[in-house]
């Protein structure tokens, strides 16, 4: 491989380029050192104005850490527990269904009519209408009600020669993406609704294990189903193809076979999924009050709580931040062996 | 090849039920309810107004002015992320020296909790005792108003964007780079083309599809912003940095008006719809012609 594009400058210009790049590396560094810094400062340390070198500038103190650990400033223990717990399950019931899922739309072909479609949609909605409305039914009761039959029907409508376009695997792989695209606050805000009105029927799901790692495996299916599918194309067909001919049974040849084959794959989705659930902050500001609180919503509150107490926002912020930065680590080892350029094309 | 077997249906079906329950479900749930008059506090029992919601949003400055900030922090920052991320991106695909040990460096912001970054910005930020402020007052730039001015404010806002996305280029437009045929630069090494008369001629043409995807991705995800904004600056001052979500979030859980919320919603679902459809239209042109 050769440098393309800058084989034609000056050793001069070369070294502008280089220098350019640095200046972006210490862009990049300077607040993660900073915020490493302040999380092991003293009061003083920080109100004397900015210091920027440990054991020169202040001396550094690991009060802030015990403070957290103790809980002077809120849960912050069980908040991390909360936090591991939901973002491990989410991540990988995520990338368990959703790579069967693009398992499935490699190998399987589908065929699914706009008709079907249009008729799941309309009859939800109508259905909805119908029970809430005329018969009575409460919001929740009345979606719970409509979602089994829109979807049996419209099952059972597949199989009818409808008129209108057939929808193969390209138009379900779109499907699922272009749930991504849906601002979340759309999903958000309703979901929140809906689970309130289903708490109300006896079945806490706000501020629960389940609602919560529900809907982060729901938000992370499009990304799994995405990167999973290049993976799986990558593999050879004809190592499968030798198994069918010995009758093996496709679930274990995905199994036995694609599985084992595509395991740094699908350990790398797993990660990243991981990483999105446990930075995100949106539907943990709207499905949670306490008891299931993730870090984000924990360390955005450090803010408001106590105004410019840095030291102690830093340690918070420093929790959040260091099992990422660990992944960091471990990516960029995989992305080294030109593991993630098959997802992007 | 495509298989054909029953059990397909096993593997496909977890996934599309959970999406089916959890996206498409609340949906039409929010979607029925934008059109009522319906509030949790204080209690209004829920009334039809039909078009009623939409239309006190399309009359209301508040909304307008949190479209506007939206599209300012989207368009400048993932503008500003494109440039400086596939320079870099060019930069250490060139081989720049000490390119091995950047990697780790540069994937590190977009992995990092938005919240966390945005309290880290905080500090920076301050205006007494950060150090941006000292490293400012060297040239005699005391105490600027980096959150407390409607305009400094949303400047710090797209520069945290800016910090922590531009990553995501670099990333893709690096692996982009790398599968770009070598053959092409030998011949035009062989015309004598200056380095850049082969940018313009070669490489940027034949990334014009990367390029188009990575901004796609990035001016969509940019609309949804939220946390930034609501730990940096909470919206403010006044409304002068509030987002689309974070009106939304306002609206919805301070004062639980439902039906309203649910409105503006789909209108943010719209106006989303609009720019990505507008976008792809533009560039399809542009793209067809290099296949």
């Amino acid at each position: 491989m050769s440098g393309q594009g800058l084989t034609g400058l000056s050793n001069w210009s070369r070294r502008l380029v280089a220098l350019g790049v640095l200046a972006w590396c210490l862009i990049t560094a300077f607040p993660l050192y900073w915020v490493v810094v302040t999380a092991f400062k003293t009061p003083p340390g920080v109100v004397g104005g900015p210091t920027y070198i440990p054991f020169v500038d202040f001396t550094p103190t690991l009060q802030p850490f015990i403070d957290l650990y103790q809980g002077i400033r809120g849960e912050f223990f069980r908040t991390f527990l909360n936090s591991t717990i939901v973002g491990l399950s989410a991540a990988a019931i995520a990338t368990a269904i959703g790579a069967m899922a693009a398992y499935a739309l490699v190998r399987f072909e589908f065929k699914v009519r706009f008709g079907a479609g249009l008729i799941f949609f309309l009859l939800a909605l109508g259905g909805y209408l119908l029970f809430n409305n005329n018969l009575g039914f409460t919001r929740a009761q009345a979606l719970l009600l409509a979602f089994p039959i829109a979807l049996v029907v419209a099952i059972a409508a597949n199989r009818l020669p409808l008129p209108g376009p057939i929808l193969g695997n390209e138009d379900i792989l779109f499907w699922f993406v272009s749930q991504r695209m849906f601002p979340p606050i759309v999903t958000a805000f309703a979901l929140y609704l809906l689970y309130s009105e289903i708490g109300r029927l006896g079945f806490q799901l706000i501020d629960s294990y389940v609602g919560l790692t529900l809907c982060y495996v729901a938000f992370s299916l499009p990304i799994v189903v995405w990167l999973m599918r290049d993976f799986f194309e990558a593999i050879p067909i004809e190592v499968e193809e030798a198994a069918m001919v010995d009758n093996v049974p496709s679930w274990r040849i995905f199994l036995g076979i694609v599985v084992p084959m595509s395991m740094n794959g699908l350990l790398a989705t797993f990660m990243i999924t991981l990483a999105f659930v446990w930075n995100e902050f949106l539907f943990a500001l709207f499905l949670t009050n306490s008891k299931w609180q993730t870090l984000p919503i924990l360390v955005a509150g450090q803010n408001s709580q106590r105004g410019d107490e840095w030291w102690a926002i830093s340690a918070a912020a420093l929790v959040a931040i260091i099992p990422m930065m660990i992944m960091a680590g471990l990516l960029s080892r995989m992305m080294r062996s030109g593991l993630l350029l098959g997802a992007i094309k | 090849m495509m298989r054909n077997d029953p059990i397909k249906h096993v593997f496909i079906w977890p996934a599309v039920l959970v999406v089916l329950a959890i996206s498409i479900f609340p949906l039409i749930y929010s979607f029925t309810t934008s059109f009522l008059s319906y509030r949790l506090i204080p209690p209004i029992p829920p009334r039809v107004v039909w078009l009623g919601n939409y239309a006190t949003l399309l009359q209301e400055p508040r909304f307008w002015n949190a479209i506007l900030t939206t599209t300012l922090i989207a368009f400048i920052a993932v503008g500003l992320q494109y440039v400086i991320g596939f320079g870099v991106a060019l930069a250490l695909n060139a081989r720049v020296p000490g390119e091995r040990l950047f990697r780790v460096a540069l994937l590190l912001p977009m992995l990092l909790a938005p919240v966390a970054v945005a309290l880290v910005a905080r500090m920076i930020f301050n205006p007494t005792m950060g150090p941006l402020n000292q490293f400012l007052s060297m040239f005699g730039l005391a105490n600027l108003p980096f959150l407390t001015n409607g305009h400094w404010a949303l400047g710090c806002i797209i520069a945290v964007e800016i910090w922590q996305w531009t990553p995501f280029v670099i990333l893709m437009m690096l692996a982009g780079l790398q599968t770009l045929p070598e053959d092409v630069y030998e011949a035009a090494e062989l015309e004598n083309a200056s380095a850049w008369q082969q940018f313009w001629g070669i490489t940027f043409p034949m990334m014009l599809p990367i390029s188009a995807a990575v901004v796609f991705i990035r001016l969509i995800e940019s609309y949804k912003i939220m946390d930034t904004v609501f730990v940096m600056t909470g919206g403010g001052p006044g409304v002068d940095t509030e987002t689309l979500t974070l009106f939304a979030y306002q609206e919805g859980f301070k004062k639980f008006n439902l039906g309203y919320t649910s409105a503006l919603s789909f209108l943010f679902l719209i106006a989303i719809t609009i720019i990505g459809v507008t976008y792809l239209a533009l560039l399809r042109p542009h793209l067809e012609k290099r296949r």
